[in-house]
């Protein structure tokens, strides 16, 4: 997990904590004492969801970046304007779900830094690393969802990122019969 | 489990220092309750969460991992296949390989004898190259649906998180396939 996703991650524990006991003391003690489905808030999900959105943003702008460079050919930037069209997806998926689940979806950084970008071969690359890190993320916290209609939305979210990262690899020339360690 | 016979399309070289490997050996060698401490240091819960919708989806999963196997060494067998296709085919297939066998000694170490595979597979004519990878992508996109749909169905978390694994494999191999038949990944 990155540096920014860790500070949205504590950021945003620390937010619903807040918010969780405003809650309940406005709630009262008969509904603290006997929770129910309602109540339910999905912290850890919430948190997910945020790191999650947080990804996207980042890739949202590493594909404007690599659009807005006129280095890409127009094969290659097909394939990109159809993986930015994905992430938007996402990003709105997500941000649904977190509203619906009272989070606060965090927002785009005012900018991000994706180094030097001189070449298509420069912009591949970036757009594989963030989707192999991006695919990871899923993987990582799909077993730590605990609401399973969060859960049946992250699945084709992370089908989409191995897709991207496979399409990456192969232009890069990189292994692509390699499984995971698991 | 009776094994098909298979021709060794697969060389060393894939990782094999995991922990899968050491859950496998447990499957074989150990009592259940050693297999599902390793899982989770917490049998009963295991048991409790596994016992009923999971074994369900564990097995119709064995049984697509069975077929895939057995497509890609229908493929490999008919000599149709280039060598750079029949290297990627060979990986292919030791995942699958992969994928029945973490399933299999999930499924024993449940209690339950995993079933299959069956004795043949009509997977209809093979007369090119075309026809296998078309095989092999039709039984991969079956496959990613399946695992797509069944994931969040999984209440046992390893299971689950084996299963998420195993749909990234999936559609990885779906991914290439796709490539290399020249059907549109985006």
């Amino acid at each position: 997990m990155s540096k920014h996703g860790q500070t949205n991650l504590e950021t945003v524990s620390r937010r619903h904590m807040l918010q969780a006991a405003g809650f309940s003391a406005a709630a009262g003690v008969a509904a603290l004492s006997k929770p129910s489905a309602a109540m339910v808030r999905y912290e850890g999900d919430l948190a997910i969801l945020n790191v999650a959105l947080g990804l996207e943003h980042q890739a949202i702008a590493a594909y404007d970046a690599g659009a807005n460079s006129k280095l890409l050919n127009a094969d290659q930037l097909k394939i990109a304007v159809s993986f930015q069209n994905d992430h938007n997806r996402h990003r709105d998926a997500l941000i649904q779900f977190i509203r619906r689940f009272h989070g606060t979806p965090v927002a785009p950084k005012p900018s991000y830094d994706f180094g030097p970008i001189t070449s298509a071969a420069d912009i591949v690359k970036l757009a594989q690393s963030l989707e192999d890190g991006a695919m990871n993320a899923y993987l990582a916290n799909a077993g730590k969802l605990e609401n399973r209609e969060i859960l049946n939305a992250a699945v084709p979210i992370l089908e989409d990122e191995v897709r991207h990262n496979t399409v990456f690899k192969q232009l890069l020339g990189m292994d692509v019969t390699g499984r995971l360690k698991y | 489990m009776v094994e098909e016979p298979e021709v060794n399309l697969v060389g060393p070289a894939l990782e094999e220092k995991n922990v899968r490997r050491e859950w496998l050996r447990l499957a074989g060698t150990a009592s259940a309750g050693a297999i599902l401490f390793l899982l989770t240091g917490d049998t009963k819960e295991l048991y409790a969460q596994s016992k009923e919708g999971d074994l369900g989806i564990l097995s119709a999963a064995l049984y697509l991992e069975q077929e895939a196997v057995a497509a890609y060494q229908a493929g490999a067998e008919s000599k149709l296949l280039p060598d750079g296709i029949l290297k990627v085919a060979a990986a292919f297939q030791s995942d699958h390989k992969y994928h029945r066998d973490g399933i299999s000694g999930v499924l024993k170490s449940l209690g339950v004898e995993p079933k299959g595979p069956e004795k043949k597979y009509d997977f209809g004519r093979l007369d090119s190259d075309k026809d296998i990878l078309r095989l092999a992508r039709d039984r991969e996109n079956g496959a990613v649906l399946a695992y797509g749909t069944l994931a969040s169905n999984i209440l046992t978390k390893p299971v689950l998180n084996f299963g998420a694994n195993v749909l990234v494999d999936e559609v990885r191999h779906r991914t290439i396939l796709n490539s290399v038949l020249g059907i549109a990944n985006y």
